[in-house]
């Protein structure tokens, strides 16, 4: 009997491996992994970039065994509940071990993207002296670093071409680090130190803008005055995004006149944030940007109010992105709806989460950028008040969320009207966008809102509660249901032993599930350890005595638990406890 | 003028300017190895003459990007088998628009499938044993997803 066999078996390596070329993403990379083994083989010897999702669930050195040409890594490191301080100090995430053994297997590294790790200045000086290649370095939401070690960058990375710090923990130590890019470093093409807190040297950070030809992306900190944002923009007139640091001057001043000149040549820019600082009457100097813009970024800007911002947004009818505090309103968010027909994401992030009696945005300003928005798939909304009704709305105008995350800043408030659970309104979300992926619920919330979820969202990936549900039955409608479940993450919430244990398989196909404050004890948690060995389950207990406790019966504080490929962490802490 | 010999005796004939894409040909040209014609045993005729068809194009419609973008476009509308001629000829005459075009074809048709449907569509045989496979599967999607 003949069999046919295509072509493609034929194929030499090389061309197979050009195939792969074109193959951007970690996840068809791996499928064509799988295909068989002659492409599980060009594969590996062909990936350069290689995404860790959890940096415990491989080691460095099992990475680089599997892909030895790896030039490009994403590492990411804390729970996702460390961005709310429910992690402890010291829990983990170092990055050190991964560029040491880079180090010694003499890897070509060229790009590190990094979120919610940990790393030291002496890391950094290592990093820098050990890879001539080294094109890119991204760090989100890390700490444990100083300017020293970005001045160790700056000094020895010849290649440099992208250095991208995003909302990370840095401490200032008063150097010069601008002042280390060698006059020979004429190869940026994005820098960005928005969060950083101290001082630059203006002078040096002028000279560095005028030899990067190819600098496109720049985004300064607050201490860059807008004399000198005037000085860069002339300088740098095919910036394609730019973060202003503080924008306070004299509107009737020549430096500000030179500022709208060199704004006006500016004709590449697409993308536009900072405002650390802001005086209202300079802004008209941005509106010949706004109608090119397509990402709007002023969630740092509180110094915007809420008429002026208004004002912005009529003149920017291309937005497909949009940041912005909630001091921007309802009626704000009506003139997003009916200027913005290109909106693809919208975050409204809370000005004063802990404000008392003064209105933010409710459900009337995300019922209105629903109606107004057709393109929109992706939100995070910080709100006084939700209904069902809104939501259903909502809805039935935006199928196609795919992310969608909700945020009361009362986390158990009740539908506005009715005072019913809001159920109803995430139920109607979750079975209208077929392809959601990710959604964070919020408000009063029975067992109900679960089964609706599992139920209904096929294709969610994470999932994030607080202080909602009322019996184990929510957890297990959810586990038993979400069949694509990556990511689970619980705080607050009347979950416990019955819902975790009732099927432990469930947790190998999922990347990590967080649970704190809620109804675990240490006794369930023992025995998922002990059945399901190739998890890590850690205990985070603050109080110390709980290892020597024999109370097994004893509900469990924090408990953060992932499937691992090299078993339990060595790295661990004394407050952390992996069964 | 050259002419070239397919590996089933077709002849075609192309101006040497436009064969240059080629850089197989290129050289042979430089090497002085093609007084008469040049044979190319690895690609039949009919595929060579989708090549020729191709390099001739881009050779006249040099800056006319919009029109050599749709003409790419039609270019790859053609069966699998095909194709993939296609591409082990431009990897043999080593015509870099050409195997970067029907490369990244093959790959776009790849993207999100899933390995059962990649083996499907290409006709490939799974080769690993059930435990080979499940091992690797597990050890892709705990750490490298």
């Amino acid at each position: 009997m003949c069999v046919f066999q295509s072509t493609i078996n034929y194929f030499p390596e090389e061309v197979l491996e050009h195939v792969f070329d074109f193959l951007s993403s970690h996840r068809d990379r791996n499928a064509v992994s799988l295909v068989c083994k002659s492409w599980c083989r060009v594969e590996r010897f062909s990936r350069e970039k290689v995404f860790v999702g959890n940096c415990y669930a491989v080691s460095p050195e099992r990475l680089l065994s599997t892909f030895p040409r790896v030039r490009s890594l994403t590492l990411k490191g804390k729970p996702h509940f460390a961005d709310f301080n429910l992690v402890p100090p010291d829990w983990g995430g170092y990055l050190h071990p991964w560029i040491d053994a880079m180090v010694k297997a003499r890897a070509n590294l060229e790009e590190l993207r990094l979120k919610r790790m940990v790393l030291s200045d002496d890391t950094l000086d290592l990093l820098a002296h050990s890879f001539p290649s080294f094109k890119s370095l991204v760090l989100v939401s890390c700490e444990g670093f100083t300017t020293d070690g970005l001045a160790a960058i700056a000094a020895n990375c010849r290649s440099l071409r992208e250095l991208d710090l995003q909302e990370n923990e840095v401490e200032d130590r008063r150097g010069q680090w601008l002042s280390c890019f060698p006059d020979s470093c004429t190869s940026l093409v994005s820098l960005n130190f928005a969060c950083l807190k101290g001082e630059v040297n203006l002078a040096a950070l002028e000279r560095l803008v005028a030899r990067c030809p190819n600098l496109r992306s720049l985004r300064l900190n607050h201490a860059v005055p807008l004399d000198a944002l005037q000085r860069i923009l002339a300088q740098a007139p095919h910036l394609v995004d730019l973060g202003t640091g503080s924008f306070v001057h004299d509107p009737d001043s020549e430096t500000y006149h030179k500022l709208k000149n060199a704004i006006q040549n500016c004709t590449s820019i697409r993308s536009l944030s900072g405002f650390l600082e802001v005086a209202s009457r300079c802004l008209p100097s941005i509106y010949p940007l706004c109608s090119s813009l397509t990402s709007l970024n002023l969630s740092y800007a509180p110094g915007i109010y809420s008429n002026e911002l208004v004002n912005l947004i009529r003149h920017c009818k291309k937005l497909e992105r949009l940041w912005i505090l909630d001091t921007i309103g309802d009626k704000g968010l009506g003139v997003v709806a009916s200027t913005c027909k290109e909106l693809q994401e919208l975050r409204v992030f809370p000005f004063d989460p802990h404000g008392v009696g003064y209105t933010a945005v409710t459900e009337e300003g995300l019922v209105a950028v629903s109606a107004g928005c057709p393109k929109l798939n992706s939100i995070l909304y910080f709100c006084q008040q939700m209904t069902n009704a809104a939501l259903i709305t909502v809805a039935k105008n935006c199928p196609n969320f795919i992310r969608f995350r909700l945020c009361t800043l009362n986390p158990t408030v009740p539908d506005a009207v009715t005072q019913l659970p809001l159920d109803e309104g995430f139920g109607a979300i979750v079975q209208s966008c077929k392809g959601l992926k990710r959604l964070s619920v919020s408000g009063l919330l029975t067992d109900q809102v679960f089964l609706y979820i599992g139920m209904y969202a096929e294709q969610l990936e994470m999932l994030s509660i607080a202080f909602a549900g009322e019996s184990d039955k929510g957890m297990l409608y959810v586990l038993n249901g979400c069949k694509k479940l990556k990511k689970l993450e619980i705080r607050d919430s009347p979950f416990g032993d019955v819902a975790l244990l009732a099927d432990m398989g469930k947790y190998e196909t999922m990347r990590s599930l967080w649970m704190s404050s809620c109804e675990v004890t240490l006794e369930a948690c023992k025995k998922l350890a002990m059945k399901i060995p190739r998890l890590n389950v850690e205990i985070i207990n603050e109080n110390e005595q709980m290892e020597a406790s024999t109370d097994d019966k004893q509900k469990v504080e924090k408990m953060y638990l992932y499937r691992t490929l090299v078993g339990p962490r060595k790295d661990a802490p004394a407050f952390v406890w992996t069964l | 003028m050259i002419v070239l010999n397919s590996s089933d005796g077709a002849t075609f004939e192309v101006e040497e300017s436009v064969a240059v894409q080629s850089q197989t040909i290129k050289h042979m040209i430089e090497d002085n190895c093609a007084d008469t014609s040049i044979p190319l045993p690895n690609v039949n005729g009919v595929t060579l003459a989708r090549v020729l068809e191709y390099i001739k194009k881009h050779a006249e419609a040099k800056d006319d990007e919009e029109g050599l973008k749709s003409f790419d476009a039609e270019f790859v509308k053609v069966d699998q088998a095909s194709l993939f001629e296609i591409i082990l000829a431009a990897n043999y005459l080593d015509i870099k628009g050409l195997l970067d075009l029907t490369c990244q074809t093959v790959a776009d048709q790849i993207k999100d499938l899933t390995v059962e449907e990649v083996r499907a569509i290409f006709n490939i045989m799974n080769d690993f044993t059930p435990e080979e496979e499940a091992k690797l599967r597990n050890d892709h999607a705990w750490a490298f997803e």
